[in-house]
């Protein structure tokens, strides 16, 4: 049983908002970069630069980061933590302010992967995080800068955004395991 | 029905059949273009002491009812109209608007070409002054050239007490500039607990209450006429506290972060002009009522982002702060009367709150 908790206007108001916040914590959008997570973190990653784009006619770079180990907000698997690799990143993390996009923050597992990768690629002045979700269930120290709601959650249940550029639709939705 | 005639101040004459209230009244002479929503506008206190005309050519065919009233006691001088119909078979229908201007002493006069009276006050400079009477002599002109508008329109019409509007939610404080219902419709649609304030509150007396928001209504007038005390409290309170305004708080919002108004050669009352959200390049359209606005020029885009923009005469319609989550939108966000689609703003503010309370 799917429950919507986000819907689509929800999620355009949350993206707004976040872009505005954005605005308001970096006093502007220089020396912004912004680095979606794959894969839906990549979408939601363009929705806010077209956001800034619009508002300040300034075009803020935007890269993906490749997941590559799984996911962790659908699988659990203790034994290994993921790897996340740039992918599409064609201009230099090196003293910029990087906004971090992912769609939902869970153990924090791959916001650490993330992390490291964007360190491996140059020193960034310093890197945000923006979730359209925060769940809770954090197994490590990190925290979101930018939150599109928080939705308190048991580990049973299953988060599941879809965004309409490759889903049917925008929405949020908590499913029962 | 008695023969009745709109005198403007140019010395012209209209003549028509008296409806509503025999009174004889002066004040602004304005025009409406809204298609819908005569009782909204007739009870919005923004239109206080002022004489409506109304472009849609049949006013009356819904009556009156309980949900569209936009103040307790409406302070207009009067409507004038092509046709008014005082058959309705609205199913929501209390009153006949025949019978609701007669308890407020509110004089109506129908019979009257509109349309040409809208485009011939379009020609006209400044506000123009007008009267109800029952004869057009020298007399009346007398008296109404001798009639002094006064600038005194917030006094008049907002609350000179707080008061509470109870409910389990967020806090929210209102600014009462004179507002319109709708705003404290929508706060209660999501369940705010609500304390209107008079708009002489210090920014200590609404800090005072802790409040998870603080919302600037809308109201009739000049903001200018305001003083420099509210632009204060709004610097000071916008600094702590999410802040949403509409309207005339829209203006004072611009005014306190350094911005100028512009008075609009002809002042708007409508609802057809395309507005772009520009975040998201898209169109709404909402109901507007202004005399003013914000100059985009004076913006100072180190302090305010413009929000909206009207497509066909080019305001600035939304603004918001660059370094808080303060933002404000001239047109009527609660959409009574009118389209609905900017109403969402509402839900932007309760967002606002709830982000920086658990942020």
């Amino acid at each position: 049983m799917a429950k919507v908790v986000v819907d689509a206007m929800a999620m355009q108001r949350a993206l707004t908002r976040i872009t505005y916040e954005i605005i308001e914590r970096n006093k502007g959008v220089d020396d912004l970069v912004i680095l979606g997570i794959k894969t839906r973190g990549v979408y939601l990653a363009r929705r806010i630069a077209s956001r800034l784009q619009q508002l300040e006619n300034v075009t803020v770079p935007v890269g993906d980061l490749d997941i590559t180990s799984y996911r962790d907000d659908i699988e659990h698997d203790a034994a290994t933590d993921p790897t996340v690799s740039a992918a599409n990143i064609n201009f230099s993390v090196a003293g910029k302010k990087v906004i971090l996009v992912d769609d939902v923050l869970y153990t924090g597992r791959t916001i650490r992967a993330a992390m490291s990768a964007v360190m491996d690629l140059g020193r960034p002045k310093s890197i945000n995080l923006a979730v359209l979700v925060d769940r809770g269930h954090r197994e490590l120290p990190i925290r979101a800068d930018f939150v599109g709601k928080n939705i308190p959650s048991s580990q049973r249940e299953r988060i599941k955004v879809s965004v309409s550029e490759i889903d049917d639709r925008d929405a949020v939705e908590i499913q029962q395991a | 029905m008695a023969k009745r005639y709109l005198i403007l101040e140019d010395g012209s004459a209209y003549a028509g059949e008296g409806f509503g209230a025999g009174a004889t009244t002066s004040g602004e002479v304005i025009s409406n273009l809204n298609l819908l929503g005569y009782q909204e506008t007739i009870t919005d206190q923004i239109y206080h002491n002022q004489i409506i005309i109304f472009a849609q050519p049949a006013i009356g065919n819904v009556g009156i009812n309980h949900d569209s009233y936009e103040s307790i006691l409406p302070t207009a001088k009067g409507m004038v109209v092509r046709d008014v119909t005082n058959i309705s078979t609205n199913r929501l229908s209390r009153l006949s608007l025949d019978e609701f201007l007669q308890q407020h002493n509110i004089p109506g006069i129908s019979g009257i070409d509109t349309r040409h009276l809208i485009r011939k006050l379009r020609k006209m400079d400044g506000p123009v002054k007008g009267s109800i009477v029952d004869v057009a002599d020298a007399h009346a002109f007398d008296q109404l050239n001798a009639t002094v508008l006064t600038n005194r329109q917030v006094d008049q019409v907002a609350t000179p007490k707080p008061y509470p509007n109870p409910d389990t939610g967020k806090n929210v404080v209102v600014i009462d500039f004179g507002l319109k219902h709708g705003i404290l419709r929508q706060l209660s649609e999501r369940r705010c607990n609500v304390t209107v304030l008079p708009w002489t509150a210090s920014a200590q007396d609404v800090l005072n209450l802790d409040p998870d928001g603080v919302l600037l209504s809308t109201g009739p007038g000049s903001p200018l006429d305001l003083g420099e005390g509210v632009l204060e409290m709004i610097r000071a309170v916008q600094a702590e506290i999410p802040l949403f305004a509409i309207g005339l708080g829209h203006e004072l919002f611009a005014l306190a972060n350094g911005a100028k108004l512009e008075a609009l050669p002809v002042e708007y009352h409508g609802s057809s002009h395309p507005i772009r959200r520009i975040i998201t390049n898209d169109i709404i359209y909402a109901t507007q009522g202004q005399g003013y606005a914000v100059s985009a020029k004076t913006i100072d885009r180190d302090r305010l982002i413009t929000t909206y923009v009207d497509l066909i005469n080019g305001t600035v319609q939304g603004l918001r702060h660059r370094d808080y989550p303060a933002f404000s939108v001239q047109f009527f966000a609660d959409g009574a009367p009118g389209p609905h689609e900017s109403r969402d703003l509402f839900d932007e503010f309760m967002e606002a709150m709830t982000a920086r309370r658990e942020g």
